[in-house]
């Protein structure tokens, strides 16, 4: 198995790098460029704490050979933040205990903001429905449902609906 | 858990993964979303020494429909796409329900129909860690020769486990393939062999490239029953999909019942065909779900028993038919 | 509290987001598994693929010939046995002479890459005489031979015997006496971070420094020392963030020192995560138990009696098992007064990964089947199940038969509050055929009021600095793990000195800076660390007072702190800002040091009996819920509609952190209700795996209710008690109880999967649906 000349697209930055064929993106970002906020939790590829977003959409980094996905913008936790402003969602998760031992955070927030992006004003059913592949251990899901809807709102201050 | 060694061909037309498959022969296998496959091949279950990476299959990468052809959709559709498909939901509404229960979001964004169409059969003694199969000595499918869910029988019963072959089966599908030697077409019910071993009937070189249904099933009601412990995440314990043509008044005219996760292969529910003709009559739907029970074979494949998972076909099957039966009627 | 018109807010009792949460939101915080030392190798366990065999011998040549590998490591060279429990040390850290359980440690591989560890292990051969094994607990019981470990007779880790008043006399008295016999499945905690360690040896100073997934950093320092043979002082545990814990974490886990010997052997630093088949296999989780029980009570529905025989599965190691099979037995008090009670304990071994402490530890199978009784006793006499609780109730401050000291019972104030939101007056018995209601209670003890090494010290020591510029720094050995350990320090020094919370620093959990703290299990750590907070605090504020009070020219008993500013009493206008009063308490030293220690007192520490000191707490959390279920009587299947639950955690120091854990807690019940267990086939798990061990998803998990009850316990850190564990057990009878409401059958074997509640209504007699729906 050679290894092989790579570049990616994390979080808006081109990365160049040398990686084996059967090396899986989660292990690259993690392990080659640093950005440990991606977890692994499992090994089916059941619990969703890898997720990361390719070209917005959410997906598990567990299940992607890092070779194969040169030509995707990749997201992760670490570039959802705006510089040093969180995102309505990490305040949304901060506030309302959405994140308590924080492992299944980083891809729940992730998801979350796939769903937003695409659904501004989720209904409780939808939200459920958007996060049903990410397992959290600790919360039941109440808070994070909390957490969510908060940043709906935090959402919707910052952008005040425009007068029709 | 580390992947085995292995390279990656990454193609960017279906003539150069052809080319791939012809070349490298079994020592090759194919990769799509990889939500199969690469867990699998954590547990080594499979150690190729080339993959066919068809992600940048663009071409094979499609939904269309068209009155003509009928619905048309490329292997590398994600079952996402399907499940969002605004066409399959108005004129398919088996697929469409079939596809909204696979996996949880995050795999339906990854998988793709030709993958879900390929699913490798599961079992609880098969979809285990190489530490824990070694540990037990192998099963007939992989490392062994006894298969634990039959001692005594002489073939594999790992189960077929996709929600949208059911009811591509039901909807009458072909499913197209292209080898070197060309491109050819079988119907679904074809393409599927009864057996946990050897399941598809597909040559090792051949690669799924899409699936069709026909125009005649366009507008059929439908509806895909799973049952699973979770609404999400989980393979299916035991599926039914059933699509109805009726005529306006309630009367059947046409019907088929598929089941998936209690045998090898998906299975089209035999004796549907009586239904024809027949106004709504609970004796009749009954009978349909005994002839289903007499289809699904479960056996100790997964965690749900072989009596209770039976038994849901028999609920699933009746309540999917009286469901769609009675859609549209006052109920007297 | 004196009226002044701008009352500073108080952050006891604040809603305020958790400190560490901006690490957790962002990703920047660090799990072990985050971290990387220079040159770190990849470790890797071999595990016994047999259930109960010899090791005849281990040939490692071959792995340690391969490039790549750096060093091999087994059983004969660390012999020293270990165990959470004194009583229980009977592990090692690789198998000695025998392995016991498909998954036990056989050896351990250092190498430069995961696929050459992995590659390594398959190179060690390992020859084995296989054994007779042992795999369900009843026939366990009975073994002669080929005993699990050689020095426990018939495979009975321990068991213990308790009478309290006399049973007899009491089902005597009774006018209705029931039995049932109730099996409850096993489960595990499936924290969703796998376990994980890094671990460096230092050969210049022969020490080891060891980064954990950890919720007991202090056990672990000492094991490593004792397993490693070196002083405990040549050890230092720091923990990083912890992914979750719920118990699994609670003890030494065989991969911590794993880790720290194959780096003294390596010489470079290694760091082992386990795959998540393996954190199946390290396990420690609940135990498969099997209770009998019976129980006498008045025409009134008055308790006359109780006696239980349990049996616990506890897996290959003693692990927790002694306090697991005390806990289960004690803990069938302090809930309802109970005159007379009975209890036969047995913790049995069998060829199955070790079970131990998991969140409700002991009291969560016993509380099942007590609770499920009451209920069908309450049906069967025709009492209301809320009312037969109350006529049951303790009569708080008390004392136990049992010995255990009862001070704030906030029990009666949670049911009252889950039958007014519930609405459950209309709805018991009156909802339709398949809609159902339950109700049911549970407690927890707020840490053990005695500690697993028995000793005088305290149970915990805060230490504080406060530098020039007013800035506090508390150093704690209590561990975050995801339960709000460290908020709730920062908020009790806060509310103490009177500052706000952003000038409060913590470090936490590092066994060379911080001091001793026994760990996050039982839920002691808000009762015993923020009491200790409050010490130190206190300590702290006395030094800032009395230099205070020299500058004002005024007594320190006239000063206060409040918002950030020293204040006298009568004169509030005259104030010294908080950092200025620290510099002259400060004076010609760096900083200004407090200390604060918390040690429970005698009189919550429980009687004199053998076995007397596992259930003792200096106080008790309470909990009553309800549950509203829909079931479909052609499929079995239990939908959960709602839960409200009412907690007595004494006083919600952070509300968000208190519901976080009540509905945290419930909700792991309810996975224990419905859907979670351990499958095994000849002491294989099934299902070592979060595809095949079904945590629920969002979509099974109901809107649940936490209600927050006060009682305001008069030895907790202002009223606290604990929050985190109590919660759970009920849940799983409530849910019983509303199946039983909605379909007239009761479960008796958990989890109540749809098959069995199917099964159950072919059994039932006709006519029940009826009565119901009329």
């Amino acid at each position: 198995m050679k290894s092989e000349a790579i570049r990616l697209q994390v979080n808006s930055k081109a990365y160049g790098l040398e990686t084996e064929p059967n090396c899986l993106l989660l292990d690259v970002l993690r392990q080659d460029l640093g950005l440990t906020g991606t977890k692994r939790g499992c090994d089916d590829s059941s619990c969703g704490a890898c997720t990361v977003l390719i070209d917005g959409e959410p997906q598990m980094s567990c299940l992607m050979l890092a070779v194969s996905y040169q030509d995707c913008e990749i997201t992760t936790i670490e570039g959802v933040a705006d510089g040093s402003e969180l995102d309505p969602l990490q305040r949304g998760f901060s506030v309302e205990g959405g994140a308590q031992c924080g492992f299944c955070t980083p891809g729940m927030i992730l998801t979350a903001k796939h769903l937003l992006l695409n659904n501004p004003d989720p209904t409780e059913q939808e939200i459920n429905e958007a996060l049903s592949g990410n397992l959290c251990r600790c919360t039941g899901y109440t808070q994070i449902l909390a957490s969510v809807r908060k940043a709906v709102e935090l959402m919707r201050e910052r952008q005040p609906m425009e007068v029709r | 858990m580390s992947l085995p060694a292995f390279e990656v061909t990454r193609p960017r037309t279906l003539d150069a993964a052809v080319e791939v498959m012809t070349r490298y022969g079994a020592d090759a296998q194919i990769v799509a979303g990889g939500t199969d496959l690469i867990p699998s091949m954590k547990q080594g279950l499979f150690a190729p020494k080339v993959l066919l990476d068809l992600k940048g299959l663009r071409e094979l990468n499609f939904i269309r429909f068209d009155r003509e052809r009928g619905l048309e959709i490329g292997a590398l559709a994600t079952i996402s796409a399907l499940a969002n498909a605004e066409i399959i939901e108005r004129l398919f509404p088996v697929l469409h329900a079939a596809a909204k229960t696979v996996a949880s979001p995050l795999l339906r964004n990854m998988g793709t129909l030709g993958g879900n169409l390929c699913l490798d059969t599961r079992c609880l003694y098969y979809n285990q860690s190489g530490f824990w199969r070694d540990s037990l000595g192998g099963c007939i499918k992989k490392d062994g020769t006894v298969c634990h869910v039959a001692p005594g029988s002489a073939m594999c019963w790992a189960v077929f486990s996709g929600d949208t072959a059911p009811a591509l089966l039901a909807l009458d599908a072909t499913v197209k393939l292209t080898s070197p030697r060309g491109v050819r077409e079988v119907a679904l019910s074809d393409f599927y062999v009864n057996d946990g071993l050897v399941h598809l009937n597909k040559a090792h070189d051949e690669i799924v490239t899409g699936v069709r249904v026909p125009a005649s099933g366009a507008g059929w009601s439908g509806t895909y029953k799973k049952l699973r412990i979770r609404q999400s995440i989980d393979y299916p314990l035991a599926g039914v999909a059933v699509v109805m043509r009726k005529a306006g008044d309630g009367t059947c005219l046409e019907a088929r019942v598929a089941l998936t996760a209690v045998n090898p292969s998906p299975q089209l529910v035999n004796g549907v065909a009586m239904l024809a003709g027949k106004r709504y009559q609970p004796e009749l739907v009954e009978e349909i779900a005994h002839e289903a029970i007499r289809t699904g074979k479960p056996l100790r494949t997964s965690a749900s028993t072989m009596e209770y998972r039976r038994h849901m076909i028999r609920v699933f099957v009746r309540r999917a038919l009286t469901e769609l039966w009675l859609d549209g009627q006052s109920s007297s | 509290m004196s009226s002044s018109p701008q009352a500073p807010a108080s952050p006891i009792g604040a809603r305020i987001p958790m400190v560490d949460s901006v690490d957790k939101v962002t990703g920047l915080g660090l799990y072990t598994d985050d971290l990387t030392l220079p040159g770190t190798l990849v470790g890797r366990i071999l595990h016994s693929p047999h259930a109960h065999a010899r090791i005849r011998s281990i040939d490692t040549s071959a792995a340690e010939r391969l490039p790549g590998v750096r060093a091999v490591a087994t059983g004969q060279e660390t012999p020293v046995k270990y165990g959470i429990l004194p009583v229980g040390h009977d592990e090692t850290i690789f198998a000695v002479e025998k392995v016991r359980y498909v998954g036990d440690n056989v050896a351990g591989v250092a190498a430069e890459s995961e696929a050459i560890a992995e590659e390594a292990l398959r190179l060690i051969k390992v020859d084995y005489e296989i054994l007779p094994a042992y795999f369900d607990p009843e026939k366990s019981m009975l073994a002669e031979d080929n005993l699990i470990h050689e020095n426990k007779p018939h495979n009975i880790e321990r068991d213990f015997h308790h009478h309290f008043g006399d049973v007899e006399k009491g089902f005597a008295e009774a006018d209705y006496v029931r039995e049932d016999r109730f099996d409850c499945a096993e489960v595990t905690h499936a924290a969703l971070e796998p376990h994980s360690t890094l671990a460096k040896y230092d050969a210049s100073d022969s020490s080891v420094t060891v980064w954990s997934s950890t919720q007991v950093p202090y056990y672990l320092q000492l094991t490593l020392a004792s397993t490693m043979q070196m002083p405990p002082e040549k050890v230092r545990v720091i923990k990083p963030l912890v992914g979750g814990g719920f118990g699994g974490k609670s003890e030494v886990i065989p991969l911590e020192l794993a880790a720290a010997v194959l780096a003294r052997k390596a010489g470079d630093p290694v760091k082992i995560t386990y795959t998540r088949e393996e954190v199946f296999y390290a396990h420690r989780g609940r135990p498969h138990q099997i209770v009998e029980l019976k129980t006498g009570v008045t025409r009134e529905g008055k308790l006359t009696a109780v006696e239980a025989r349990i049996i616990q599965d506890g897996g290959a190691y003693c692990s927790y098992g002694v306090v697991t099979i005390l806990y289960s037995g004690q803990l069938l008090n302090a809930m309802y007064a109970i005159p007379n009670v009975k209890f036969d304990g047995f913790r049995v071994l069998t060829n199955k990964p070790a079970c131990g402490a998991m969140r409700g530890h002991g009291t969560v199978n016993t509380r099942f089947a007590f609770e499920q009784q009451l209920n069908k006793i309450a049906a069967t006499l025709g009492i209301d199940p809320v009312e037969i609780r109350r006529r049951n109730l303790l009569q708080a401050p008390c004392m136990t038969v049992n010995d255990l000291r009862v001070l704030s019972y906030g029990y009666p104030e949670c049911i009252d509050q889950v039958v007014e939101k519930s609405g459950w007056k209309d709805k018991y018995g009156k909802l339709p055929y398949g809609k159902g209601i339950g109700l049911a209670g549970s407690h927890y003890v707020s840490g053990a009021a005695n500690p697993i090494i028995r000793s005088k010290m305290p149970h915990t020591t805060i230490n504080l600095t406060i530098d020039r510029e007013g800035i506090v720094t508390i150093f704690t050995g209590a561990s975050e793990i995801g339960q709000g350990s460290d908020t709730m320090q920062v908020q009790i020094v806060a509310a103490e000195l009177g500052i706000d919370v952003d000038q409060v620093k913590i470090v936490a959990a590092d066994t060379t800076r911080t001091p001793v703290d026994l760990g996050s299990y039982s839920s002691r750590v808000t009762f015993m660390a923020g009491n200790a907070a409050i010490a130190a605090a206190r300590d702290a504020k006395q030094k800032i007072l009395a230099a205070a009070a020299e500058t004002m020219a005024t007594a320190p008993q006239n000063l206060v702190i409040e918002d950030g500013k020293v204040c006298c009493r009568d004169a509030r206008r005259i104030a010294l800002p908080f950092a200025e009063a620290a510099r002259l308490a400060i004076g010609s030293n760096d900083v200004l040091e407090a200390t604060g220690s918390y040690t429970t007192p005698e009189s919550s520490q429980g009687g004199k009996f053998k076995g007397a000191g596992v259930g003792p707490s200096p106080a008790y959390s309470y909990c009553a819920q309800t549950v509203e279920v829909t079931v479909d009587p052609e499929t079995g299947e239990v939908k959960i509609d709602r839960i409200i639950a009412a907690h007595d955690c004494g006083k919600a120091l952070n509300p968000v952190c208190v519901e976080g854990q009540v509905i945290g807690s419930v909700w792991m019940g309810l996975g224990q209700a419905v859907q979670e267990e351990m499958l095994w086939e000849n002491g294989r798990l099934m299902n070592a795996g979060l595809l095949e061990y079904r945590s629920a998803s969002t979509l099974e998990s109901p809107p649940i209710e936490p209600i927050i009850v006060e009682s305001n316990d008069p030895e907790g850190p202002f009223g606290a008690k604990e929050a985190g564990e109590g919660s759970l057990a009920a849940t799983i009878p409530a849910v019983a109880h509303a199946v039983y409401d909605a379909v007239g059958v009761w479960i008796d074997t958990l989890p109540i999967t749809p098959e069995k509640v199917l099964k159950a209504l072919e059994r039932q007699k006709p006519g029940v649906r009826s009565q119901k729906s009329e």
